[in-house]
């Protein structure tokens, strides 16, 4: 088993009409052992700007921390937050930094910038940035989560839409990875408000 | 006589941060600390529900460009903040090093640093000028005011020598004797936040040398909790401190020409 499915993880980000939704799974393995139903893949850096990293769970954890000690430093240095692309950017710094010894995690990186408009992207273990205009994802189940999402995406879908939309994805594709799943956790995001969600999917 | 002999030979112990004057004094440390005493000066008061900064603006002309930083005050970590008094790139550099230093306790520990510990290792980084590297001191005080779960609210200061003490109320700058003994005369325990602000801009009033007491001379932070149980800093506004030095009576207009 390779690494990177060690924990296992679903990530998808998807963007809408000035909103953007980021979802993950729920499970923590170790191998085909489950551990934890309730694991949060997917964290806030700051009101516009949400980070999931799918992979191997303690690589997942540390890089958040380091993280965070950057964007602290930066909102207290600039006054403001990070945008999105910005933040990108860090990421994939910090992740070619370890270039010849990897955090094994892939990140997908959700937020909006300048005038709202919606950004995710996502990238590789070692900082390849992936950008897209309609959505990303990460994780054991990217493959089918990729079948998903390509034939339910449409373009510019208003928030309720957006997040039945990511919803349906997300359950339909972890249900065929037994490394992910156990339920689903979803943030809908627009210039007003973050509505987060859980989702009750097959709990196997 | 026997005493001019002595002050100018110890003029040999100043050029060294390194070494001690006969009379066992640190001359470098004893000039910076000059040098903050002629800086606009900062007053920090504890109150039971928070604490109140207050600072002296050095540089207010019509031409510096206002923006929403501020001169005295800065934020180290969400739960701690300080002001300044003194030469301000010194103090750039270790309020600089302050942020990182907490940052990297946070990383360690993924709790925020209690402010004794981050006051105590900002002090160490002082001390290191006065002991090692043939480096002059900072010529930097700071008031050191947070909350922490393991004390409350707390407020800090710190000199050049490395040195520093918890206060209840504590001035630094500009005629910070003074200062000192008004706040020792008024301040009483269990004091209120409210109450500590006015108890600020009446000293700060009474002891900065200006004619004309406007909110753009002044800057007033606050560390305080939330009804959600969050630490917060927040700094007064411009208008919010108008209206407050109108509110307590300590605006003295400037005089109207004719």
């Amino acid at each position: 088993m390779s690494i990177f499915e060690y924990n296992g993880s679903a990530l998808v980000a998807m963007v809408g009409k000035n909103c953007f939704a980021i979802a993950s799974d729920r499970r923590l393995g170790v191998q085909l052992q489950t551990i934890a139903t309730d694991f949060q893949r997917i964290s806030k850096i700051h009101d516009r700007v949400f980070l999931g990293l799918s992979g191997l769970a303690t690589d997942a954890q540390t890089l958040y921390q380091r993280l965070v000690f950057r964007h602290k430093l930066y909102q207290l240095r600039e006054e403001r937050d990070m945008k999105p692309e910005t933040f990108a950017n860090l990421v994939s710094a910090i992740l070619y930094e370890k270039r010849f010894g990897p955090y094994f995690c892939q990140p997908v990186i959700a937020g909006l910038g300048d005038e709202d408009k919606p950004f995710i992207c996502t990238m590789d273990s070692i900082g390849a940035k992936e950008l897209a205009k309609d959505f990303v994802v990460a994780g054991t189940a990217s493959e089918s989560l990729y079948g998903a999402c390509e034939s339910m995406f449409k373009e510019d879908m208003e928030p309720e839409e957006l997040f039945e939309t990511v919803s349906q994805a997300l359950l339909s594709s972890v249900d065929r990875d037994c490394l992910s799943g156990w339920g689903g956790h979803v943030y809908v995001v627009t210039p007003t408000e973050v509505k987060e969600r859980i989702l009750k999917g097959r709990m196997d | 006589n026997c005493g001019s002999a002595l002050t100018k030979m110890s003029r040999r112990y100043d050029s060294r941060t390194t070494i001690f004057s006969p009379e066992g004094r640190l001359y470098q440390v004893e000039y910076a600390m000059e040098a903050i005493g002629n800086a606009g000066s900062a007053i920090g008061i504890l109150s039971k529900d928070g604490v109140v900064l207050v600072g002296e603006k050095k540089v207010t002309s019509k031409l510096l460009q206002t923006s929403t930083s501020t001169e005295k005050m800065y934020k180290i970590d969400d739960h701690v903040a300080c002001a300044v008094a003194g030469i301000m790139s010194d103090a750039n550099i270790l309020i600089n090093t302050a942020r990182v230093q907490a940052q990297r306790y946070t990383y360690a520990y993924q709790e925020p640093m209690p402010v004794e510990q981050l006051v105590q290792s900002l002090c160490d980084t002082k001390q290191g000028y006065t002991q090692f590297g043939g480096l002059r001191p900072f010529g930097v005080s700071f008031l050191f005011a947070g909350w922490d779960k393991n004390y409350g609210f707390q407020l800090y200061m710190s000199d050049p020598s490395g040195n520093y003490s918890g206060w209840k109320a504590a001035a630094i700058g500009a005629n910070n004797q003074a200062a000192q003994s008004m706040l020792k005369q008024d301040y009483k325990d269990e004091i209120t936040r409210e109450e500590a602000v006015q108890l600020a801009l009446k000293v700060l009033s009474k002891t900065m040398d200006s004619t004309s007491l406007t909110s753009e001379k002044l800057e007033l932070a606050e560390v305080f909790l939330t009804p959600s149980g969050n630490v917060k800093y927040q700094v007064c506004s411009s208008d919010s401190l108008s209206k407050l030095l109108l509110k307590f009576g300590v605006t003295q207009p400037a005089a109207e020409t004719s």
